[in-house]
């Protein structure tokens, strides 16, 4: 019986060290390599020098990412059902890579630069559960443009405001370089993953 | 407007420039050519845009003032290999290209053209903006609809020696060659979110569209405008192709 | 001892419920069905044995029958090219095209090949495009995958379940646009084992086209939607041109010969009545599937479908390959012939005094 409470006790810190790590919601910025300009291929999507919001209203470039590899994806908050789910895709990629906590960054731009602003975005990320390691960003229309057409999405405003879009997720090296991209949801992230374990 | 005359041994000094002429568009409605789930038109605002489409000679001057659009210089993410290929070198257009100094500008990529319209303190336009504004009916236009002349463009192979601005139609706005000459980029070309099939009935891509699949198509006896949609669905920001140009607006 | 004749009466019993029982097994399994190779996946080897180019070729010609007995992995590339080319006597059209003819090229794989595909859009096209297998079991038959801006190359791999003759087609909106501007052609899947030898093999691809002015209007004619839509067309041809097969151009054959011809109908619009005047489809693998019926004299080829058929030669004579919806040979222009030469032969035929 003392084993059993001891195991179990074990078993408890354990868990509760696990949540700790991952503190959702806290509102803590996650830190960046705000990496030299050398560190950035002549391939890579970060010599875009457009600046975006994040979810904590700081200013950022995309070159900030550099240093990790990043997946990305392009969602709105007023989104019903497809944002949700890539998001949820996206949040079960950063489960599999535990292991890897910390050293992969998560991006989501939102196409809504009219509603998406940073508290707005924060509200999502709450309701999300989104981690330190979710950077979510707010971009002007040519910013988001931009970001769009390296990254193969396609997109459009519709006479209500809301957006069709494909659904994406982009790999990105840690040098800003496009490696690999999955469309569709629900899809299987194995070689999503493999990718992504291959930049580490 | 700034015109010079060509000098036969000076041609890159002098050219003729078709200016910086804008015309103004009226607002009006534009019915997206995709059916959406509520299919309501698009409100879109009095803008002014290009008279003609951007011309090499115009394409130079931008050129020199921005080293890093030269075509030896530029970055494969935001053009291609075929950047520029008819011209000479990174700065000269060619004098055996005279006949093209003020034909549209080809073999750029969006990136450049977004480039070049913010340097001259314009945008793209957008597909709204550009479709309204290629609606207006030709003046002078020896055919019986303006989808048969599109038609009619597009059926023909790429001509060897690309006309100069202005060689084929005006339309009500007082804008050239709308159609008939090229095909111009647009701000938000990657918004053909139907799968490239255009043929599939997919209620199961609902699943890939928030608001709704955008595959049904308005009015699908308009072959010009499906051709349209089309090639626009198959472009990648990069890409570089010789019946490609563009046009700027401003707000 | 003589014991056997007490067993005797025991041993007959058995034998004939053993007998029964062998003659129940033999009849279930002869009952499989015999009609030709299914994809059952199963039994198709998926281990590749090497990798070759596809030999292609341009209609009437055929690639040689494949002779390797395991699946390849196949390289084909094909360029879509847009061109303006005569389509009768007179008149001129602008074709858009695979590989810069109507039909495209012939493409032959075996079941199992998995094919790795290159489309290439020329440089100068005004237009971008795409490719639909009908071989292909995955979205679009291809389109999907290969929407192609002009200078650009797009790339894809399918694995060939189904034996069969397929068509491929552009599936670039407005996809019948560009079918009826003459973007098809054939893809045949060989079974496993191969076709039957035969003689000579040829390939004719039917296609409907709508032109602004008459049949056989001198100059470049322009495309005609509303004839389109109302699916009455100028030219209903064999292999994009009037005359292309017929004349000087016609196939040849030999009296003894068995020949095969690959027939394939792009459409964009009509079905074909498929008849040789003077002859009989001793075979047809109908539709292009497996099934095959014999002594045949009209077979239907429906749009965006196609056939195999099969002649033997008896007599010289020379064969016209029609649409019987007959108007559209004598008017139209699609015939098509194949001159075979050789002994006569009075026993099958002969002109007799009256």
């Amino acid at each position: 019986m003392k084993i059993f409470i001891y195991c179990l006790f074990t078993v408890m810190l354990f868990s509760c060290a696990d949540v700790s790590n991952k503190s959702a919601f806290t509102g803590e910025a996650p830190k960046h390599n705000t990496a030299p300009i050398g560190t950035i291929s002549s391939e890579s999507i970060y010599q875009v020098t457009d600046t975006f919001q994040t979810q904590n209203d700081t200013k950022v470039t995309l070159a900030s990412f550099a240093g990790k590899p990043t997946v990305v994806g392009m969602i709105f908050t007023h989104c019903t059902y497809a944002c949700p789910r890539l998001t949820a895709d996206i949040k079960n990629i950063e489960e599999q890579l535990k292991s890897a906590n910390g050293k992969v960054n998560y991006l989501l731009v939102s196409f809504d630069s009219q509603r998406d602003l940073p508290d707005q975005l924060q509200k999502f990320a709450n309701a999300n559960q989104l981690d330190n390691n979710f950077t979510l960003l707010h971009g002007d229309e040519n910013t988001v443009r931009t970001l769009s057409v390296l990254l193969n999405v396609q997109f459009e405003k519709d006479a209500e405001g809301n957006f069709s879009h494909s659904n994406v997720i982009s790999v990105l090296d840690k040098k800003g370089a496009l490696v690999f991209q999955k469309e569709g949801l629900d899809a299987d992230p194995t070689d999503i993953i493999s990718s992504i374990k291959q930049q580490l | 407007m700034i015109t010079t005359f060509f000098c036969a041994g000076n041609a890159q000094k002098k050219v003729v420039f078709s200016g910086d002429k804008m015309v103004t568009v009226p607002s009006g409605n534009y019915q997206p050519f995709f059916i959406t789930p509520n299919n309501k038109p698009i409100p879109v605002p009095a803008f002014k845009m290009d008279e003609t489409a951007v011309t090499n000679a115009e394409f130079l001057e931008f050129v020199k003032a921005n080293p890093e659009w030269r075509r030896s210089k530029v970055n494969r993410l935001f053009a291609d290999t075929n950047y520029l290929r008819h011209w000479q070198s990174d700065l000269s257009i060619g004098e055996s290209n005279k006949k093209i100094y003020n034909s549209p500008v080809v073999n750029v990529s969006w990136f450049a053209a977004e480039a070049y319209c913010k340097w001259k303190n314009k945008k793209l336009p957008t597909i709204a903006q550009w479709e309204l504004a290629a609606k207006a009916a030709p003046k002078n236009l020896k055919y019986t609809s303006v989808t048969d002349f599109i038609l009619d463009w597009y059926t023909k192979p790429n001509p060897k020696v690309l006309p100069n601005v202005k060689s084929t139609y005006q339309n009500e706005y007082g804008l050239y060659d709308m159609n008939g000459l090229i095909w111009e980029w647009t701000f938000n070309f990657n918004s053909f979110i139907a799968s490239k099939d255009s043929r599939g009935n997919d209620e199961d891509e609902l699943k890939n569209f928030c608001a709704g699949g955008a595959l049904n198509v308005a009015d699908k006896s308009d072959y010009a405008a499906f051709l349209r949609f089309s090639y626009r669905g198959s472009l990648k920001g990069n890409f570089c192709i010789a019946n490609l140009g563009f046009r700027c607006v401003k707000s | 001892m003589i014991q056997i004749s007490k067993r005797e009466p025991r041993l007959k019993r058995a034998i004939l419920p053993a007998l029964l029982l062998l003659s129940f097994t033999f009849f279930m399994s002869s009952c499989k069905t015999n009609s030709g190779n299914n994809a059952d996946e199963s039994k198709i080897d998926t281990v590749l044995t090497g990798t070759v180019t596809a030999e292609l070729t341009t209609a009437p010609n055929v690639p040689k029958p494949l002779t390797y007995t395991s699946p390849k992995k196949v390289m084909v590339t094909l360029e879509t090219i847009e061109k303006v080319m005569p389509i009768s006597d007179s008149s001129e059209y602008t074709f858009w095209t695979f590989g810069g003819h109507v039909p495209g090229n012939f493409i032959r794989v075996r079941q199992g090949d998995l094919v790795d595909f290159t489309l290439k859009n020329a440089p100068d096209s005004k237009m971008s495009h795409s490719i639909d297998l009908h071989a292909v079991i995955g979205p679009g038959g291809g389109a999907d995958a290969t929407s192609t801006a002009p200078g650009q190359s797009t790339h894809f791999q399918f694995r060939a379940l189904h034996p069969g003759l397929f068509v491929y087609h552009c599936a670039t909106g407005p996809v019948p646009l560009h079918i009826a501007n003459g973007m098809y052609g054939l893809i045949l899947v060989e079974p496993q084992g191969g076709l039957p030898k035969v003689d000579r093999e040829y390939y004719l691809m039917q296609g409907d086209f709508y032109t602004k002015g008459k049949y056989n209007a001198p100059g470049l004619q322009d495309f005609d939607e509303t004839k389109a839509l109302a699916e009455n067309p100028d030219y209903v041809l064999f292999n994009g041109k009037v005359r292309s097969t017929t004349g000087p151009n016609a196939l040849q054959a030999k009296v003894g010969e068995t020949v095969r011809l690959f027939v394939g109908n792009g459409g964009p619009n009509l079905v074909s009545s498929f008849h040789p005047i003077g002859q009989i489809f001793t075979k047809v693998y109908m539709e292009g599937g497996t099934e095959v019926n014999h002594d045949v004299q009209t077979t239907l080829i429906p749009a965006g479908g196609a056939a195999i058929v099969e002649m033997k030669m008896q007599v010289p004579e020379v064969i016209n390959l029609v649409d019987h919806s007959i108007f559209r040979a004598f008017n139209k222009g699609a015939i098509a012939q194949i001159k075979v030469t050789g002994a006569e032969n009075p026993s099958v035929y002969q002109k007799l005094k009256p």
